[in-house]
Protein backbone atom coordinates (compact mmCIF):
# COMPACT_ATOMS: atom_id res chain seq x y z
CA UNK A 1 0.00 0.00 0.00
CA UNK A 2 1.51 2.77 -0.78
CA UNK A 3 1.84 5.58 1.99
CA UNK A 4 1.53 9.27 -0.13
CA UNK A 5 -1.87 11.40 1.30
CA UNK A 6 -4.36 10.85 -1.00
CA UNK A 7 -7.05 13.13 0.61
CA UNK A 8 -6.31 15.50 3.53
CA UNK A 9 -8.86 16.84 5.57
CA UNK A 10 -7.57 19.86 7.91
CA UNK A 11 -9.19 21.48 10.47
CA UNK A 12 -12.43 20.81 8.87
CA UNK A 13 -15.26 22.16 10.62
CA UNK A 14 -18.97 22.75 9.19
CA UNK A 15 -21.88 25.06 11.10
CA UNK A 16 -25.43 24.70 9.28
CA UNK A 17 -28.14 27.33 10.31
CA UNK A 18 -31.10 25.64 12.05
CA UNK A 19 -34.34 26.85 11.75
CA UNK A 20 -34.63 29.75 14.02
CA UNK A 21 -31.26 30.80 13.05
CA UNK A 22 -29.25 29.36 15.36
CA UNK A 23 -26.18 28.10 15.12
CA UNK A 24 -26.03 23.76 14.56
CA UNK A 25 -22.24 22.03 14.63
CA UNK A 26 -22.15 19.14 12.59
CA UNK A 27 -18.70 19.02 11.90
CA UNK A 28 -16.16 20.13 14.62
CA UNK A 29 -12.18 20.50 13.66
CA UNK A 30 -11.81 17.32 12.19
CA UNK A 31 -8.15 16.42 10.98
CA UNK A 32 -7.54 13.50 8.88
CA UNK A 33 -5.54 11.83 6.39
CA UNK A 34 -6.46 9.20 3.93
CA UNK A 35 -3.57 7.33 1.74
CA UNK A 36 -3.94 6.15 -1.92
CA UNK A 37 -6.03 2.93 -2.22
CA UNK A 38 -6.91 2.65 1.07
CA UNK A 39 -10.29 1.59 2.27
CA UNK A 40 -11.78 3.94 4.44
CA UNK A 41 -15.16 4.24 6.60
CA UNK A 42 -16.62 6.69 7.98
CA UNK A 43 -18.67 5.19 11.12
CA UNK A 44 -21.34 6.73 13.46
CA UNK A 45 -24.89 7.52 14.60
CA UNK A 46 -27.30 9.63 12.50
CA UNK A 47 -26.16 13.12 13.30
CA UNK A 48 -22.05 12.66 13.86
CA UNK A 49 -21.28 14.56 10.44
CA UNK A 50 -20.50 11.43 8.60
CA UNK A 51 -22.45 12.45 5.69
CA UNK A 52 -21.32 16.13 5.72
CA UNK A 53 -18.03 14.75 5.61
CA UNK A 54 -18.29 12.72 2.70
CA UNK A 55 -20.27 15.38 1.02
CA UNK A 56 -17.83 18.43 1.80
CA UNK A 57 -15.49 15.91 -0.19
CA UNK A 58 -17.69 15.21 -3.17
CA UNK A 59 -18.30 19.05 -2.77
CA UNK A 60 -21.98 19.11 -2.52
CA UNK A 61 -20.87 21.45 0.31
CA UNK A 62 -18.57 23.93 1.61
CA UNK A 63 -16.60 23.79 5.01
CA UNK A 64 -17.10 26.63 7.09
CA UNK A 65 -13.34 26.53 8.41
CA UNK A 66 -10.76 24.38 7.49
CA UNK A 67 -9.83 22.79 4.01
CA UNK A 68 -10.07 19.39 2.14
CA UNK A 69 -7.36 18.51 -0.37
CA UNK A 70 -7.59 15.83 -2.84
CA UNK A 71 -4.93 15.06 -4.41
CA UNK A 72 -3.95 18.69 -4.37
CA UNK A 73 -6.63 19.93 -5.74
CA UNK A 74 -9.52 21.23 -3.85
CA UNK A 75 -12.80 19.15 -3.86
CA UNK A 76 -14.26 21.93 -6.69
CA UNK A 77 -11.16 20.99 -8.61
CA UNK A 78 -11.34 17.77 -8.07
CA UNK A 79 -14.97 17.09 -9.36
CA UNK A 80 -14.54 19.41 -12.47
CA UNK A 81 -11.45 17.01 -12.95
CA UNK A 82 -13.44 13.95 -12.42
CA UNK A 83 -11.52 12.35 -9.66
CA UNK A 84 -14.16 10.79 -7.73
CA UNK A 85 -17.18 8.49 -8.20
CA UNK A 86 -20.13 8.52 -5.93
CA UNK A 87 -22.62 6.01 -4.87
CA UNK A 88 -25.57 7.52 -2.95
CA UNK A 89 -27.95 5.86 0.11
CA UNK A 90 -30.62 5.22 -3.19
CA UNK A 91 -29.02 4.10 -6.17
CA UNK A 92 -30.23 7.35 -7.93
CA UNK A 93 -30.56 5.53 -11.09
CA UNK A 94 -33.08 7.67 -14.02
CA UNK A 95 -35.61 5.29 -14.39
CA UNK A 96 -36.24 6.51 -18.18
CA UNK A 97 -32.83 4.67 -19.18
CA UNK A 98 -31.67 1.28 -19.70
CA UNK A 99 -29.09 -0.05 -16.92
CA UNK A 100 -26.72 0.31 -19.71
CA UNK A 101 -27.53 3.99 -20.80
CA UNK A 102 -27.52 4.80 -16.79
CA UNK A 103 -24.11 3.76 -16.85
CA UNK A 104 -23.35 5.48 -19.94
CA UNK A 105 -24.76 8.95 -18.30
CA UNK A 106 -21.72 10.22 -17.03
CA UNK A 107 -19.73 9.28 -20.14
CA UNK A 108 -21.97 11.02 -22.25
CA UNK A 109 -21.11 13.57 -19.92
CA UNK A 110 -17.97 13.67 -20.65
CA UNK A 111 -17.80 13.36 -24.60
CA UNK A 112 -16.92 10.07 -24.88
CA UNK A 113 -17.80 8.67 -28.20
CA UNK A 114 -20.82 6.30 -28.65
CA UNK A 115 -18.95 3.05 -28.87
CA UNK A 116 -15.87 3.72 -26.49
CA UNK A 117 -19.24 4.76 -23.67
CA UNK A 118 -20.77 0.94 -24.60
CA UNK A 119 -17.81 -0.99 -24.57
CA UNK A 120 -17.11 0.81 -20.88
CA UNK A 121 -20.34 -0.33 -19.87
CA UNK A 122 -20.35 -3.65 -21.30
CA UNK A 123 -16.82 -3.98 -19.27
CA UNK A 124 -18.50 -2.24 -15.39
CA UNK A 125 -21.86 -4.73 -16.17
CA UNK A 126 -19.13 -7.57 -16.06
CA UNK A 127 -17.49 -6.34 -13.15
CA UNK A 128 -20.62 -5.93 -11.20
CA UNK A 129 -22.15 -9.23 -12.53
CA UNK A 130 -25.19 -7.42 -14.36
CA UNK A 131 -23.98 -8.11 -18.15
CA UNK A 132 -27.59 -9.99 -18.56
CA UNK A 133 -29.15 -6.79 -17.72
CA UNK A 134 -28.05 -4.42 -19.63
CA UNK A 135 -31.22 -3.67 -21.49
CA UNK A 136 -33.69 -3.79 -18.84
CA UNK A 137 -35.35 -0.88 -16.58
CA UNK A 138 -34.26 0.18 -13.48
CA UNK A 139 -37.83 -0.69 -12.20
CA UNK A 140 -37.54 -3.96 -13.11
CA UNK A 141 -34.13 -4.82 -11.04
CA UNK A 142 -33.82 -5.29 -7.57
CA UNK A 143 -32.64 -3.25 -4.49
CA UNK A 144 -29.71 -4.79 -4.97
CA UNK A 145 -29.07 -4.91 -8.03
CA UNK A 146 -30.13 -1.50 -8.57
CA UNK A 147 -27.03 -0.58 -6.13
CA UNK A 148 -24.88 -2.61 -8.17
CA UNK A 149 -25.36 -0.94 -11.19
CA UNK A 150 -25.05 2.33 -8.94
CA UNK A 151 -21.57 1.15 -8.11
CA UNK A 152 -21.01 0.54 -11.73
CA UNK A 153 -22.17 4.23 -12.89
CA UNK A 154 -19.29 5.66 -10.56
CA UNK A 155 -16.50 3.36 -11.62
CA UNK A 156 -17.69 4.13 -15.41
CA UNK A 157 -15.10 7.44 -15.21
CA UNK A 158 -12.35 5.50 -13.53
CA UNK A 159 -11.95 7.90 -11.41
CA UNK A 160 -8.92 7.68 -8.51
CA UNK A 161 -11.69 7.77 -5.47
CA UNK A 162 -14.91 6.57 -4.61
CA UNK A 163 -17.40 8.33 -2.36
CA UNK A 164 -20.41 5.96 -0.82
CA UNK A 165 -22.81 7.32 1.07
CA UNK A 166 -24.79 4.70 3.03
CA UNK A 167 -25.01 2.58 -0.06
CA UNK A 168 -26.14 -0.50 1.35
CA UNK A 169 -28.26 1.01 4.35
CA UNK A 170 -31.39 -0.01 2.33
CA UNK A 171 -30.76 -3.54 1.88
CA UNK A 172 -31.58 -6.86 3.46
CA UNK A 173 -29.05 -8.64 5.66
CA UNK A 174 -28.20 -11.21 3.00
CA UNK A 175 -28.02 -9.09 0.15
CA UNK A 176 -25.94 -6.31 2.13
CA UNK A 177 -23.29 -9.45 2.85
CA UNK A 178 -23.08 -10.30 -0.56
CA UNK A 179 -22.72 -6.82 -1.57
CA UNK A 180 -20.03 -6.08 0.50
CA UNK A 181 -18.44 -9.44 -0.29
CA UNK A 182 -18.54 -8.72 -3.81
CA UNK A 183 -17.35 -4.83 -3.17
CA UNK A 184 -14.09 -5.84 -1.72
CA UNK A 185 -13.89 -8.21 -5.15
CA UNK A 186 -14.70 -4.79 -7.22
CA UNK A 187 -11.89 -2.89 -5.03
CA UNK A 188 -8.83 -5.38 -5.08
CA UNK A 189 -9.67 -5.33 -8.98
CA UNK A 190 -9.72 -1.69 -9.36
CA UNK A 191 -7.36 -0.12 -7.14
CA UNK A 192 -9.48 2.94 -5.55
CA UNK A 193 -9.53 5.10 -2.99
CA UNK A 194 -12.92 4.39 -0.89
CA UNK A 195 -14.65 6.55 0.95
CA UNK A 196 -17.52 4.30 2.61
CA UNK A 197 -20.03 5.79 5.01
CA UNK A 198 -22.15 3.64 6.95
CA UNK A 199 -23.61 3.48 10.45
CA UNK A 200 -23.01 -0.48 10.76
CA UNK A 201 -20.25 -1.72 12.63
CA UNK A 202 -19.97 -4.29 11.45
CA UNK A 203 -19.86 -3.27 8.17
CA UNK A 204 -17.06 -0.94 8.64
CA UNK A 205 -15.03 -3.71 10.16
CA UNK A 206 -15.57 -5.98 7.47
CA UNK A 207 -14.58 -3.63 4.53
CA UNK A 208 -12.11 -1.20 5.88
CA UNK A 209 -8.14 -0.83 6.07
CA UNK A 210 -9.55 1.71 8.76
CA UNK A 211 -12.40 2.57 10.85
CA UNK A 212 -13.18 6.64 11.51
CA UNK A 213 -15.18 6.60 14.72
CA UNK A 214 -17.31 9.55 14.56
CA UNK A 215 -19.17 10.95 17.41
CA UNK A 216 -22.18 13.06 17.41
CA UNK A 217 -23.22 16.80 18.86
CA UNK A 218 -21.31 17.89 17.56
CA UNK A 219 -19.52 15.94 15.25
CA UNK A 220 -16.00 15.09 15.85
CA UNK A 221 -13.52 12.20 14.98
CA UNK A 222 -13.35 10.54 17.95
CA UNK A 223 -10.85 7.22 17.02
CA UNK A 224 -9.82 5.77 14.12
CA UNK A 225 -9.18 2.27 14.41
CA UNK A 226 -6.97 0.10 12.16
CA UNK A 227 -8.53 -2.81 11.09
CA UNK A 228 -5.78 -5.46 10.53
CA UNK A 229 -8.04 -8.66 9.68
CA UNK A 230 -6.27 -10.26 6.47
CA UNK A 231 -7.28 -9.88 3.10
CA UNK A 232 -8.86 -11.02 1.04
CA UNK A 233 -11.75 -11.27 3.57
CA UNK A 234 -15.13 -13.68 2.92
CA UNK A 235 -18.06 -13.58 5.17
CA UNK A 236 -16.19 -16.29 7.25
CA UNK A 237 -14.02 -13.84 8.61
CA UNK A 238 -17.09 -12.26 10.46
CA UNK A 239 -17.23 -15.08 12.70
CA UNK A 240 -13.41 -14.61 14.17
CA UNK A 241 -12.48 -13.93 17.25
CA UNK A 242 -10.17 -11.27 15.97
CA UNK A 243 -13.52 -9.49 14.10
CA UNK A 244 -15.36 -10.00 17.32
CA UNK A 245 -13.13 -8.33 19.71
CA UNK A 246 -12.89 -4.86 16.90
CA UNK A 247 -16.41 -4.55 16.96
CA UNK A 248 -16.41 -5.00 20.91
CA UNK A 249 -13.75 -2.10 20.52
CA UNK A 250 -15.47 -0.06 18.22
CA UNK A 251 -18.49 -0.21 19.87
CA UNK A 252 -16.62 0.87 22.95
CA UNK A 253 -16.15 4.65 21.17
CA UNK A 254 -19.44 5.45 21.42
CA UNK A 255 -19.89 4.27 25.36
CA UNK A 256 -21.43 7.27 27.23
CA UNK A 257 -22.00 9.06 24.13
CA UNK B 1 -55.39 -10.53 -17.73
CA UNK B 2 -58.39 -10.67 -16.05
CA UNK B 3 -59.02 -7.72 -14.27
CA UNK B 4 -58.91 -6.38 -17.59
CA UNK B 5 -61.31 -8.28 -18.78
CA UNK B 6 -63.66 -7.20 -15.71
CA UNK B 7 -62.99 -3.70 -16.40
CA UNK B 8 -63.67 -3.90 -20.31
CA UNK B 9 -67.22 -5.99 -18.86
CA UNK B 10 -67.97 -3.38 -16.83
CA UNK B 11 -67.15 -0.55 -19.00
CA UNK B 12 -69.54 -1.78 -21.69
CA UNK B 13 -72.13 -2.47 -19.36
CA UNK B 14 -71.93 1.31 -18.24
CA UNK B 15 -72.20 2.58 -22.18
CA UNK B 16 -75.07 0.45 -22.68
CA UNK B 17 -76.89 1.53 -19.58
CA UNK B 18 -76.31 5.01 -20.33
CA UNK B 19 -77.67 4.37 -23.65
CA UNK B 20 -80.92 2.54 -22.49
CA UNK B 21 -81.76 5.46 -19.79
CA UNK B 22 -81.47 7.82 -22.74
CA UNK B 23 -83.99 6.42 -24.88
CA UNK B 24 -86.27 5.78 -21.69
CA UNK B 25 -85.53 9.57 -20.70
CA UNK B 26 -87.01 10.31 -24.38
CA UNK B 27 -89.86 8.11 -23.92
CA UNK B 28 -90.54 9.61 -20.88
CA UNK B 29 -90.16 13.43 -21.89
CA UNK B 30 -92.54 12.43 -24.95
CA UNK B 31 -95.09 10.04 -24.25
CA UNK B 32 -95.43 10.84 -20.20
CA UNK B 33 -94.37 14.64 -19.71
CA UNK B 34 -96.08 15.31 -23.04
CA UNK B 35 -93.41 18.01 -23.86
CA UNK B 36 -93.64 20.04 -27.15
CA UNK B 37 -90.13 20.73 -26.76
CA UNK B 38 -89.13 17.20 -26.79
CA UNK B 39 -87.26 17.27 -29.44
CA UNK B 40 -85.21 19.74 -28.62
CA UNK B 41 -84.58 18.64 -24.87
CA UNK B 42 -83.32 15.04 -25.56
CA UNK B 43 -84.07 12.84 -28.99
CA UNK B 44 -84.06 8.98 -29.04
CA UNK B 45 -80.93 8.37 -29.15
CA UNK B 46 -81.49 5.73 -31.77
CA UNK B 47 -82.60 8.85 -33.69
CA UNK B 48 -79.91 11.07 -33.05
CA UNK B 49 -77.34 8.22 -33.67
CA UNK B 50 -79.17 7.84 -37.50
CA UNK B 51 -78.90 11.65 -38.12
CA UNK B 52 -74.93 11.02 -36.87
CA UNK B 53 -74.52 8.17 -39.23
CA UNK B 54 -76.26 10.19 -42.37
CA UNK B 55 -74.21 12.84 -41.84
CA UNK B 56 -71.26 11.26 -40.85
CA UNK B 57 -69.28 12.88 -44.27
CA UNK B 58 -70.23 16.12 -43.80
CA UNK B 59 -69.66 16.23 -39.75
CA UNK B 60 -66.52 14.55 -39.90
CA UNK B 61 -65.63 17.43 -42.64
CA UNK B 62 -66.51 20.30 -39.98
CA UNK B 63 -64.98 18.37 -36.60
CA UNK B 64 -61.61 18.10 -39.19
CA UNK B 65 -61.95 21.71 -39.81
CA UNK B 66 -61.77 22.35 -36.04
CA UNK B 67 -59.95 19.61 -35.35
CA UNK B 68 -56.79 21.16 -37.60
CA UNK B 69 -56.84 24.39 -36.11
CA UNK B 70 -57.61 23.16 -32.99
CA UNK B 71 -54.22 20.93 -32.74
CA UNK B 72 -52.02 23.72 -34.85
CA UNK B 73 -53.28 25.85 -31.24
CA UNK B 74 -52.43 23.41 -28.92
CA UNK B 75 -48.68 22.61 -30.36
CA UNK B 76 -47.85 26.28 -30.17
CA UNK B 77 -49.26 26.36 -26.89
CA UNK B 78 -47.63 23.48 -25.40
CA UNK B 79 -44.81 24.55 -27.43
CA UNK B 80 -45.25 28.07 -25.74
CA UNK B 81 -45.40 26.65 -22.57
CA UNK B 82 -42.61 24.17 -21.98
CA UNK B 83 -40.33 27.13 -22.58
CA UNK B 84 -41.79 29.11 -20.50
CA UNK B 85 -41.90 26.78 -17.69
CA UNK B 86 -38.07 25.46 -18.26
CA UNK B 87 -37.31 29.48 -18.54
CA UNK B 88 -39.43 29.82 -14.85
CA UNK B 89 -36.92 26.96 -13.47
CA UNK B 90 -33.36 28.20 -15.00
CA UNK B 91 -34.15 31.86 -13.19
CA UNK B 92 -35.92 31.81 -9.76
CA UNK B 93 -36.80 35.19 -10.63
CA UNK B 94 -38.81 34.85 -13.76
CA UNK B 95 -40.65 32.03 -12.17
CA UNK B 96 -41.39 33.93 -9.11
CA UNK B 97 -42.02 37.33 -11.22
CA UNK B 98 -44.49 35.10 -14.09
CA UNK B 99 -45.89 32.96 -11.97
CA UNK B 100 -49.10 35.63 -10.51
CA UNK B 101 -49.76 36.16 -14.29
CA UNK B 102 -49.91 32.94 -15.32
CA UNK B 103 -52.56 32.83 -12.75
CA UNK B 104 -54.11 35.75 -13.50
CA UNK B 105 -54.51 34.79 -16.97
CA UNK B 106 -56.72 32.09 -15.93
CA UNK B 107 -58.86 34.11 -14.20
CA UNK B 108 -59.75 35.49 -17.62
CA UNK B 109 -62.98 33.73 -18.72
CA UNK B 110 -62.42 32.58 -22.27
CA UNK B 111 -66.10 33.24 -23.50
CA UNK B 112 -65.09 36.91 -22.75
CA UNK B 113 -61.81 36.66 -24.41
CA UNK B 114 -62.94 34.80 -27.56
CA UNK B 115 -64.53 37.79 -29.10
CA UNK B 116 -62.16 40.19 -28.05
CA UNK B 117 -59.27 38.36 -29.90
CA UNK B 118 -61.54 37.72 -32.60
CA UNK B 119 -61.94 40.89 -33.06
CA UNK B 120 -58.98 42.26 -32.82
CA UNK B 121 -57.00 39.53 -35.75
CA UNK B 122 -60.20 39.42 -37.64
CA UNK B 123 -59.72 36.49 -39.01
CA UNK B 124 -61.40 32.99 -37.89
CA UNK B 125 -58.38 30.61 -38.37
CA UNK B 126 -55.59 33.41 -36.19
CA UNK B 127 -58.86 33.39 -33.83
CA UNK B 128 -58.83 29.95 -33.14
CA UNK B 129 -55.37 29.25 -32.99
CA UNK B 130 -54.69 31.68 -30.63
CA UNK B 131 -57.36 30.69 -28.26
CA UNK B 132 -57.19 26.93 -28.61
CA UNK B 133 -52.86 27.85 -28.07
CA UNK B 134 -53.73 30.12 -24.57
CA UNK B 135 -55.89 27.76 -23.14
CA UNK B 136 -53.63 25.17 -23.74
CA UNK B 137 -50.31 27.05 -22.30
CA UNK B 138 -51.26 27.24 -18.95
CA UNK B 139 -51.99 23.67 -17.92
CA UNK B 140 -48.52 22.63 -19.94
CA UNK B 141 -46.29 25.34 -18.18
CA UNK B 142 -48.00 24.95 -15.04
CA UNK B 143 -47.33 21.51 -15.13
CA UNK B 144 -44.07 21.04 -16.60
CA UNK B 145 -43.12 23.69 -14.09
CA UNK B 146 -44.27 21.13 -11.04
CA UNK B 147 -42.40 18.69 -12.71
CA UNK B 148 -39.23 20.01 -13.29
CA UNK B 149 -39.11 21.47 -9.93
CA UNK B 150 -39.65 17.99 -8.40
CA UNK B 151 -37.02 16.43 -9.82
CA UNK B 152 -35.13 14.65 -7.30
CA UNK B 153 -32.79 16.22 -5.25
CA UNK B 154 -30.44 13.00 -5.66
CA UNK B 155 -30.72 12.99 -9.60
CA UNK B 156 -29.46 16.91 -9.72
CA UNK B 157 -26.82 16.40 -7.60
CA UNK B 158 -25.58 13.10 -9.41
CA UNK B 159 -25.32 15.06 -12.74
CA UNK B 160 -23.77 17.72 -10.68
CA UNK B 161 -21.05 15.12 -9.39
CA UNK B 162 -20.31 14.88 -12.59
CA UNK B 163 -19.93 18.80 -14.01
CA UNK B 164 -22.83 18.35 -16.63
CA UNK B 165 -22.95 21.69 -18.30
CA UNK B 166 -26.70 23.11 -18.11
CA UNK B 167 -27.65 22.05 -21.10
CA UNK B 168 -27.10 18.00 -20.61
CA UNK B 169 -29.03 18.56 -17.36
CA UNK B 170 -31.81 19.41 -18.85
CA UNK B 171 -31.67 17.26 -21.97
CA UNK B 172 -30.35 14.49 -19.82
CA UNK B 173 -32.21 14.72 -16.46
CA UNK B 174 -35.04 17.42 -16.09
CA UNK B 175 -37.43 17.12 -19.20
CA UNK B 176 -37.12 13.27 -19.44
CA UNK B 177 -37.91 13.82 -15.43
CA UNK B 178 -40.54 16.35 -16.40
CA UNK B 179 -41.94 14.15 -18.79
CA UNK B 180 -45.10 12.62 -17.17
CA UNK B 181 -46.23 15.72 -15.25
CA UNK B 182 -45.67 17.30 -18.57
CA UNK B 183 -48.52 14.81 -19.67
CA UNK B 184 -50.72 15.22 -16.91
CA UNK B 185 -51.12 18.96 -18.32
CA UNK B 186 -51.02 18.05 -22.20
CA UNK B 187 -54.00 15.61 -21.27
CA UNK B 188 -55.72 18.64 -20.02
CA UNK B 189 -54.85 20.49 -22.61
CA UNK B 190 -56.05 18.88 -25.52
CA UNK B 191 -59.77 18.27 -25.08
CA UNK B 192 -59.88 21.89 -23.74
CA UNK B 193 -58.08 23.64 -26.99
CA UNK B 194 -61.00 22.12 -29.01
CA UNK B 195 -63.23 23.61 -26.76
CA UNK B 196 -62.07 26.59 -27.33
CA UNK B 197 -61.73 26.27 -30.79
CA UNK B 198 -65.61 25.36 -31.14
CA UNK B 199 -66.23 28.23 -28.80
CA UNK B 200 -64.60 30.89 -31.50
CA UNK B 201 -67.21 29.00 -34.48
CA UNK B 202 -70.13 29.84 -31.97
CA UNK B 203 -68.88 33.39 -32.62
CA UNK B 204 -69.65 32.94 -36.32
CA UNK B 205 -67.22 31.58 -38.67
CA UNK B 206 -67.73 30.02 -42.06
CA UNK B 207 -67.04 25.95 -41.26
CA UNK B 208 -65.97 24.09 -38.49
CA UNK B 209 -68.26 21.81 -35.64
CA UNK B 210 -68.89 25.08 -33.47
CA UNK B 211 -70.75 26.75 -36.44
CA UNK B 212 -72.79 24.10 -37.35
CA UNK B 213 -74.31 23.48 -33.28
CA UNK B 214 -74.97 26.93 -34.01
CA UNK B 215 -76.79 26.81 -37.08
CA UNK B 216 -78.83 23.86 -36.23
CA UNK B 217 -80.15 26.32 -33.67
CA UNK B 218 -82.25 28.10 -35.93
CA UNK B 219 -83.92 25.22 -37.65
CA UNK B 220 -86.80 23.63 -34.77
CA UNK B 221 -87.08 19.73 -34.56
CA UNK B 222 -85.00 18.88 -37.20
CA UNK B 223 -82.36 20.88 -36.65
CA UNK B 224 -82.32 19.60 -33.36
CA UNK B 225 -81.58 15.87 -34.44
CA UNK B 226 -78.16 17.49 -36.37
CA UNK B 227 -77.76 19.73 -32.95
CA UNK B 228 -77.23 16.62 -31.06
CA UNK B 229 -75.41 14.83 -33.56
CA UNK B 230 -72.98 17.69 -34.04
CA UNK B 231 -72.86 17.89 -30.46
CA UNK B 232 -71.61 14.30 -30.03
CA UNK B 233 -69.49 14.48 -33.04
CA UNK B 234 -67.74 17.47 -31.09
CA UNK B 235 -67.27 15.54 -27.82
CA UNK B 236 -65.60 12.51 -29.98
CA UNK B 237 -63.24 15.06 -31.38
CA UNK B 238 -62.46 16.18 -27.32
CA UNK B 239 -62.38 12.36 -26.53
CA UNK B 240 -59.98 12.04 -29.88
CA UNK B 241 -57.98 14.56 -28.54
CA UNK B 242 -57.33 12.99 -24.92
CA UNK B 243 -56.33 9.16 -26.18
CA UNK B 244 -53.96 10.56 -29.00
CA UNK B 245 -52.18 11.76 -26.19
CA UNK B 246 -52.81 9.90 -23.70
CA UNK B 247 -51.48 6.93 -26.47
CA UNK B 248 -48.11 9.00 -27.27
CA UNK B 249 -47.65 9.24 -23.16
CA UNK B 250 -47.69 5.33 -23.28
CA UNK B 251 -45.43 5.33 -25.76
CA UNK B 252 -42.87 7.65 -24.35
CA UNK B 253 -43.52 7.58 -20.57
CA UNK B 254 -42.90 3.70 -21.07
CA UNK B 255 -40.95 2.77 -17.04
CA UNK B 256 -43.57 4.38 -15.14
CA UNK B 257 -45.43 1.02 -15.34
CA UNK B 258 -44.51 -2.75 -15.29
CA UNK B 259 -43.80 -5.42 -12.72
CA UNK B 260 -40.46 -5.69 -11.03
CA UNK B 261 -38.40 -8.95 -11.77
CA UNK B 262 -37.23 -11.14 -9.14
CA UNK B 263 -33.32 -11.67 -9.63
CA UNK B 264 -29.88 -12.44 -8.04
CA UNK B 265 -29.35 -9.51 -5.67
Amino acid sequence: MSSTSEIQIRNVSMVYKGQKGEAIAALNNVNFNIREGEFISLLGPSGCGKTTLLRLMADLLKPTTGEIVIGGLTPGEARKTRQYGMVFQNPVLYEWRTIQKNICLPLEIMKIGRVERNEIAEEMLELVGLSDYANRYPRQLSGGMQQRVGIARALAINPKILLMDEPFSALDEFTRNKLQEDLLKIWSKTHKTVIFVTHNISEAVFLSDRVCVLTPHPGQLADVIDINLPRPRSNEVRDTPEFMSLLARIRKCFMGV
Amino acid sequence: MEARRTKNIAALVWFVGLILAWECGAWVLQNVMHDSMHMQKLPYFHQVAGTFLVNFNSLLASAMVTLSRAFIGFILGAVVGVAVAIVMSLAKFVGKMLFPYLIISQMIPVLALAPIVYSIVKSQDAARIMLSAFITFFPVAVNMYSGLKSVDKDKIELVYSYTATKIDTYCKLMIPAALPHLFSGLKLSAPAAITAAILVEMLGTKEGIGIKILNSLYYGANGALIFWASVIMAALLGIFGYAVIAFIEKLVVHWEKGDREEGVS
